[in-house]
C-alpha cells in the first residue's frame, strides 16, 4: 500500500486522498445508517427516506453556494438568514398572488438572493471588510428585513395555494422533486468548478490570493461571483424552504448556515480555501441531514443536533489539518527528492 | 503638509476622538428624545444592561489583536452558567459554584486555545464550531428551565446598586477590569507580545516570543472573561438559562472592532473598545426611547458594525497617503507574512 503512495505523482498522491476523504464519510454515513436502523424502529422505511431526500435537498443546494464561497477563503454566514427572508417573500407572494406561476416565484426568490449576495460581495471585495465580519452584520440586517417584513405574524400551509404544496409532495419519476433540483444544482456546480474558467479562478484565489492576482485573476470580481451565487442559491433555498416548510414566521431556518457550514466542512472543503469537491460537499449533507433525522426519530432533543453539528465542524476541520500537513510534506520530500515539475497543484 | 497641520490631523482622525464625538452626538440625539436621558440616574444606569457584553468583548480584544477571532464566547457564558446553576441547584453554596462556574469557561476557553494555538487549526472554523457545540451543551445540561434563586449577597455584582442606589454596581466591575485589562495589554510583556504576534507571527516566534502559549492563554482569558461576564448577566437578570447571551455576539465584535481593533490583528486599545461600549450602549437605548423593534435595532447595529471597518480602512488608507479605492482586490487574509502588517507595525504598533 505505502509502496504504491510512495510511486505515485503528486497529483496523484493528492488524487487519491481525496478519494480516502470521500471513501471516509462514505464509510462513516454506512456506519450511522446501521446504528440508527438498529435503534429507531422506523428509521429504515421508505418514508423516513423520502424525508431525508427532502432535507438533504435543502442543504445542498445552499452547500453548493457556500462551497463557491468558502474555495475563495471567504466564509458566508448569512445564508441563514436569506432563506429565511426569501422563503417568507415567496410565501407571502403566493397568498397575495395566488394566481402568478409557481416558477416565475421561484426566479423572484433568486434574484433577490442574488441581490443581497452582491451586497456580501461588495462589502467583502470593495469594502474591503472581512467576510466573517461583513456576513455576521448581513446575518443581523437580513434577519432583521425579514421580522419586519413579517411584523410578528407567520404565514401557514392552507393560506398558500395547492399546487404550491404539491411541488415538495411531487415524485417525478419517483424521486421527490426537491431531491431533482438539488441533484440538477450540484451536477452544474460541479460542472462549473471543473470546467468553466471563471470557476477554476475559485480555487486559485483560495490557494493562494497573491499569486492569483499576479497571474493576473480579477479576484475582487470572482469574489464577488462567488458570493452573489451563494446568494441565489440560498435564494433557491428559501424558495424550497417554503415549499417544504410552508409554515413561516420571522424564525424560519434560524441557524441554517451553520448546517449548511457543516455540510461544507464535513465534506472535505478546506476552510483556508483552495481545495474541495461538491462531490464530498454533497455527501456531507446527506450525512449530516442523515444524522439529524436519526436523533429526531430517536427523540433526542434539538440541542443535541446542534451540539453534534459544532462537533463535527471541529473533528472535520482537526482531521483535515493534520491529513494536510501529512500530504504537504509528503509532496515536498517528492519535490526535493525528483524535482518534479512544478504547477502540481494542491487543488484537486 | 506642513508637521503641524499633519499632527493635528493625526488627533482629529484618531479613532478614540471620533468615537467620544459619536457619543456627545447620540447623545444630543437621545436629549431630543427623551428629556430624562440626562438624568444622572438614567446615565450611570446606561451601561448597566451592556456589562456582560463589554466584558466578553474585553477578552475578544486580546484574541483579535493576536489576529484570531472567537465566536464561541456567548456560547461559553451559556455553558458556563448552566453549569452555575445546576451545581448552585444541587446545593452547594453560591460562591465555590461561581469559582467552578469560572474554571469551566476557562477550561472551555482553553479547549479553543488548544485547538487553534498547538494543532494550529483556523480560529473562524474552530470557535463556529465550539459556538455550536457549547450552546447545545448548554441546553443539554439545562434544558428549557431555568434558576432563579440565587441569593442577593451574590447577585448584587451584576444587578446591585450603591450610593443612594444610583451607582450600579456592575458599572465598577466593568471599569475595574476595563483598568485591569488595559494595564495587562499596554504596560506588559504579555501585551507586548499579542501586538507582536498578530502583527506578525512568524517574526515573533523567530524572535523568540512563545507564540504557541501566548496563543493558548489568550483564547482561555477570553474563556474567563465569558465566566466572569455570565456571573455578571446571572446577577442582572436574576436567572440562569441555557439560551442566555443568545443573539448578543453581533453586539460584542461591533465593540470589539468599532472600538478601533484591527481585524487583521495587531492594533487595537483598551481604552477603544470601552467607549465603543458606551456608544453601543447609548445607541441601543436612544432606539428604545425612540420605540424600535429589536430586530430593527439589529439592523442599526449591523450597519454599525460595518460602518466601522469601512470608516477605519479609509482613515486607514488616508493616514498612508491618498485614498485608495478597493479597485476589487482581496486583501491577504494570512496571518503569518503580511507584508502590510509587517511595515505598519513599525509604525502605529500601539495607538
Amino acid at each position: 500500500m505505502i509502496a504504491r503512495f510512495r510511486a505515485m505523482k503528486p497529483q496523484e498522491l493528492a488524487a487519491a486522498a481525496f478519494r480516502l476523504r470521500e471513501l471516509g464519510i462514505v464509510l462513516a454515513l454506512v456506519g450511522v445508517v446501521i446504528f440508527f436502523g438498529a435503534r429507531a424502529t422506523n428509521f429504515l422505511t421508505g418514508s423516513n427516506w423520502q424525508d431525508i431526500a427532502q432535507n438533504v435537498s435543502i442543504v445542498v443546494v445552499v452547500a453548493v453556494g457556500e462551497t463557491m464561497v468558502i474555495l475563495t477563503r471567504n466564509i458566508d454566514l448569512s445564508v441563514g438568514s436569506i432563506v429565511g427572508l426569501c422563503g417568507y417573500l415567496v410565501a407571502a407572494t403566493l397568498v397575495h398572488h395566488p394566481s402568478i406561476p409557481v416558477e416565475v416565484v421561484a426566479l423572484i426568490s433568486i434574484a433577490i438572493g442574488l441581490g443581497l449576495g452582491v451586497v456580501n460581495g461588495l462589502l467583502v471585495a470593495v469594502a474591503r471588510i472581512p467576510a466573517i465580519i461583513a456576513t455576521l452584520a448581513t446575518l443581523a440586517i437580513f434577519r432583521g428585513i425579514d421580522a419586519e417584513i413579517t411584523g410578528g405574524k407567520n404565514i401557514t400551509a392552507y393560506q398558500l395555494p395547492d399546487r404550491f404544496l404539491r411541488l415538495a409532495a411531487s415524485k417525478p419519476a419517483g424521486f421527490p422533486a426537491l431531491a431533482w433540483i438539488a441533484v440538477g444544482v450540484a451536477v452544474l456546480g460541479a460542472a462549473m468548478l471543473r470546467w468553466a474558467p471563471w470557476a477554476r479562478d475559485f480555487y486559485a484565489i483560495g490557494s493562494n490570493p497573491d499569486a492569483a492576482r499576479f497571474a493576473g485573476i480579477r479576484a475582487g470580481r470572482r469574489v464577488i461571483t462567488a458570493f452573489a451565487l451563494s446568494g441565489a442559491l440560498a435564494g433557491l433555498g428559501g424558495f424550497l424552504f417554503a415549499s417544504r416548510f410552508p409554515t413561516l414566521d420571522s424564525f424560519a431556518a434560524n441557524g441554517f448556515e451553520l448546517t449548511v457550514i457543516t455540510a461544507v466542512v464535513i465534506g472535505g472543503v478546506n476552510v483556508f480555501g483552495g481545495s474541495g469537491t461538491i462531490l464530498g460537499v454533497v455527501l456531507g449533507a446527506v450525512l449530516v441531514a442523515t444524522i439529524s433525522d436519526g436523533f429526531t426519530l430517536l427523540r433526542l432533543s434539538e440541542f443535541w443536533k446542534i451540539f453534534f453539528n459544532g462537533l463535527a465542524i471541529v473533528v472535520a476541520v482537526t482531521i483535515d489539518a493534520l491529513v494536510t500537513r501529512r500530504l504537504q510534506e509528503a509532496l515536498r520530500r517528492r519535490r526535493a527528492g525528483l524535482l518534479v515539475a512544478p504547477g502540481a497543484g494542491a487543488d484537486a | 503638509m506642513s508637521g503641524a497641520r499633519r499632527i493635528a490631523g493625526r488627533v482629529l482622525v484618531r479613532w478614540e476622538t471620533l468615537l467620544v464625538v459619536a457619543i456627545v452626538g447620540v447623545g444630543i440625539w437621545s436629549v431630543t428624545l427623551s428629556p430624562f436621558f440626562l438624568k444622572r440616574a438614567n446615565l450611570l444606569d446606561l451601561v448597566t444592561p451592556y456589562v456582560f457584553i463589554g466584558l466578553m468583548a474585553f477578552g475578544l480584544t486580546f484574541v483579535v489583536i493576536t489576529g484570531e477571532i472567537d465566536i464561541s464566547v456567548a456560547s461559553i457564558l451559556a455553558a458556563s452558567i448552566v453549569c452555575f446553576a445546576q451545581i448552585f441547584a444541587a446545593g452547594v453554596n453560591v460562591w465555590p459554584a461561581a469559582i467552578a462556574c469560572l474554571g469551566i469557561a476557562t477550561a472551555l476557553g482553553l479547549a479553543n486555545g488548544l485547538l487553534v494555538g498547538v494543532l494550529n487549526l483556523p480560529s473562524l472554523a474552530v470557535t463556529l464550531g465550539t459556538m455550536a457545540a457549547y450552546s447545545g451543551l448548554a441546553f443539554v445540561v439545562l434544558s428549557g428551565e431555568g434558576v432563579a434563586t440565587f441569593p442577593s449577597s451574590f447577585t448584587k455584582f451584576g444587578g446591585g446598586y450603591l450610593a443612594g442606589n444610583e451607582l450600579p454596581v456592575a458599572l465598577l466591575v466593568m471599569l475595574g477590569f476595563a483598568i485591569a485589562l488595559g494595564v495587562l495589554l499596554h504596560r506588559t510583556r504579555f501585551g507586548r507580545y499579542l501586538f507582536a504576534i498578530g502583527s506578525n507571527r512568524e517574526a515573533a516566534r523567530l524572535s523568540g516570543i512563545p507564540v504557541t502559549r501566548v496563543r493558548v492563554t489568550v483564547f482561555a482569558l477570553s474563556g474567563l472573561m465569558a465566566g466572569i461576564a455570565g456571573l455578571v448577566y446571572v446577577g442582572y437578570f436574576g436567572s440562569a438559562r441555557a439560551d442566555a447571551a443568545q443573539g448578543s455576539l453581533l453586539d460584542i465584535v461591533t465593540a470589539v472592532v468599532l472600538g478601533g481593533v484591527g481585524i487583521f490583528g495587531g492594533t487595537g486599545s483598551m481604552p477603544g473598545v470601552l467607549l465603543a461600549l458606551i456608544l453601543v450602549a447609548e445607541v441601543r437605548n436612544g432606539m428604545q426611547l425612540a420605540n424600535l423593534s429589536g430586530q430593527l435595532q439589529n439592523i442599526v447595529i449591523g450597519a454599525l458594525l460595518l460602518a466601522a471597518i469601512i470608516a477605519g480602512n479609509l482613515i486607514g488608507s488616508a493616514q498612508e497617503g491618498g485614498f485608495q479605492p478597493g479597485k476589487l482586490r482581496r486583501r491577504r487574509k494570512g496571518v503569518t507574512s503580511d507584508k502590510r502588517a509587517e511595515a505598519k507595525v513599525l509604525v502605529d504598533s500601539n495607538p
